[in-house]
């Protein structure tokens, strides 16, 4: 595994080249560009906030809805930007894979690199959302280098896992939107976990993403620190997502060329 | 002169899958869950594309592969950039491998000129710098100063295929391998290609696939002649090229 590693840090330039192609071209020929970055995970937050901070009146604790709602929705938009695209990136670059050597992780790392930058765009956002409604910030924000990264990791490793299966099946294109928006509903994105009635509350944990939008969301708006046992298991998962995830790609990668 | 490339006992296999389940059925079974066990491979689903080929080829050759469609020159390509992988046998390469197999895969339509000849260049495994180095050798060669900033989805085909050589050519392999592309581009160009690739035959390795017989004729110190999955000769161009039309010839009369 090591010498994966090694080889994917050998062609680092080009994981590069292929991240900065694949934010180029998502934006060529279109007249807002890189706006459309923002205005996903804002116009998600002006429906929900009209729907369920308005009408259904959803508890958001000590801030407004938007709030509440943009700081998850900013790191959902990120996760199934880049699963929707890591998911489809090998076969997408059929023309690459069949026809020059490289180590092919580097497809989908370039998918998430991309959804990465839409994330530091929208991130502008919130941060003037936090200012406008004089959110009070504490020192909890520093967590957002372990959460931050946390995510990166388990997106990473499920676009793995999802763009090797695609490769194979094809199904994968229907099948990964259809999920991601069962799973935003599944994820306390809307809501918050505590809205949950407490004999539900297990399975919302079992989702691996719970911990991380709502400790996003913890450490941000609410000023909150996580516990270290919280914080410390949700790396765990995510790493261990990610490793195998690697692990899987990199045993079905030399047979990519021969099934497109 | 030391071996760059040494095929030992290479065999390839491709599946072939039956109908929309059988995919499903045979990568579960061999791929998916990785038990794959060699008795049980259904004969019947795979083709042989090369069947225990053995052949080397030493530094600063220049050797032509020809046969007829479908015979595996291109999988040999393949297995030499290490694209796919045999199924049995060993693929022994040394040195930096400027695959130039088709033109364009690595361009992107909606990028420039510029954009592309850095992402080209990535691709084919170039540092930054020195891409920036030679990036107006590359722009000359191909002369396409004046369109270096529209998007290639605007040049025209030949265009399209002098950029990608160049970048290739100046990418600066230890080992070229060039399939079938001087087929685009006009007799003008070929032949600024071919005199790159002469030029080139002295100190690299080059590994030409093409129908031109003529071309092969011309560059090619040692021609293979490959037919279903098997070399059939392997020697001086002139013998084998003459070898492969004597046959080729009696082939058709016999259809």
């Amino acid at each position: 595994m090591i010498s994966w590693f090694y080889e994917l840090w050998e062609f680092r330039e080009l994981l590069w080249a292929l991240t900065l192609r694949e934010i180029k071209v998502r934006y060529k020929q279109t007249v807002l560009g890189v706006l459309w970055a923002i205005l996903q995970p804002v116009a998600l937050t002006l429906i929900f906030t009209v729907v369920f901070g308005f009408f259904l009146k959803v508890d958001s604790g000590s801030v407004p809805y938007p709030i509440f709602a943009y700081s998850a929705l900013l790191p959902w938009t990120f996760f199934t930007t880049a699963v929707s695209f890591g998911a489809l990136s090998v076969v997408n670059n059929g023309n690459l894979v069949t026809k020059v050597y490289f180590p092919r992780e580097i497809l989908p790392l370039a998918s998430v690199g991309a959804a990465f930058f839409d994330f530091l765009m929208a991130s502008l956002v919130f941060a003037s959302l936090l200012i406008i409604y004089h959110v009070h910030i504490t020192l909890s924000i520093l967590f957002i280098f372990i959460v931050v990264p946390s995510i990166f990791l388990i997106t990473v490793g499920i676009s793995f896992f999802l763009s090797t299966i695609n490769v194979l099946f094809r199904d994968i294109r229907f099948v990964v939107p259809l999920v991601l928006q069962i799973w935003l509903y599944l994820t306390p994105v809307i809501y918050s976990s505590g809205q949950v009635p407490e004999k539900y509350r297990i399975f919302l944990s079992l989702n691996p993403l719970t911990p991380l939008i709502e400790g996003f969301r913890d450490i941000t708006v609410y000023g909150k620190f996580p516990s270290s046992f919280h914080i410390i298991l949700s790396l765990l998962i995510s790493l261990a997502i990610f490793f195998v995830g690697f692990w899987f790609f990199k045993s079905k990668e030399r047979i990519f060329a021969d099934v497109m | 002169m030391e071996n760059v490339i040494a095929f030992r006992g290479v065999t390839k296999k491709y599946l072939i899958t039956k109908g929309k389940h059988g995919l499903l059925i045979d990568t579960i079974g061999e791929n998916l869950f990785g038990v794959f066990n060699r008795k049980k491979t259904h004969s019947g689903n795979t083709i042989s594309a090369l069947k225990n080929i053995s052949f080397e080829i030493k530094k600063g050759e220049t050797v032509g592969i020809i046969g007829r469609n479908g015979a595996g020159k291109s999988t040999i390509l393949k297995l030499i950039s290490k694209i796919t992988y045999p199924n049995r046998g060993r693929v022994e390469v040394k040195g930096r491998i400027g695959a130039f197999i088709e033109l364009g895969a690595g361009l992107h339509p909606e990028l420039t000129g510029r954009e592309n000849i850095y992402l080209y260049g990535a691709i084919l495994g170039m540092k930054k710098k020195e891409i920036e180095k030679k990036f107006d050798a590359i722009v000359d060669f191909a002369e396409i100063r004046k369109f270096i900033n529209l998007p290639i989805k605007k040049f025209s085909s030949g265009m399209y295929s002098r950029l990608g050589f160049s970048v290739c050519v100046f990418c600066d392999p230890d080992i070229l391998l060039v399939d079938e592309v001087l087929a685009v581009g006009d007799v003008y160009f070929q032949k600024k290609c071919l005199n790159v690739m002469h030029s080139f035959a002295k100190e690299k390795t080059i590994l030409f696939v093409s129908h031109d017989l003529a071309a092969i004729r011309k560059i090619c110190s040692r021609v293979i002649y490959v037919e279903r999955g098997k070399i059939i000769k392997n020697g001086n161009p002139r013998q084998v090229i003459g070898f492969y039309l004597e046959r080729s010839k009696n082939n058709s009369s016999e259809l």
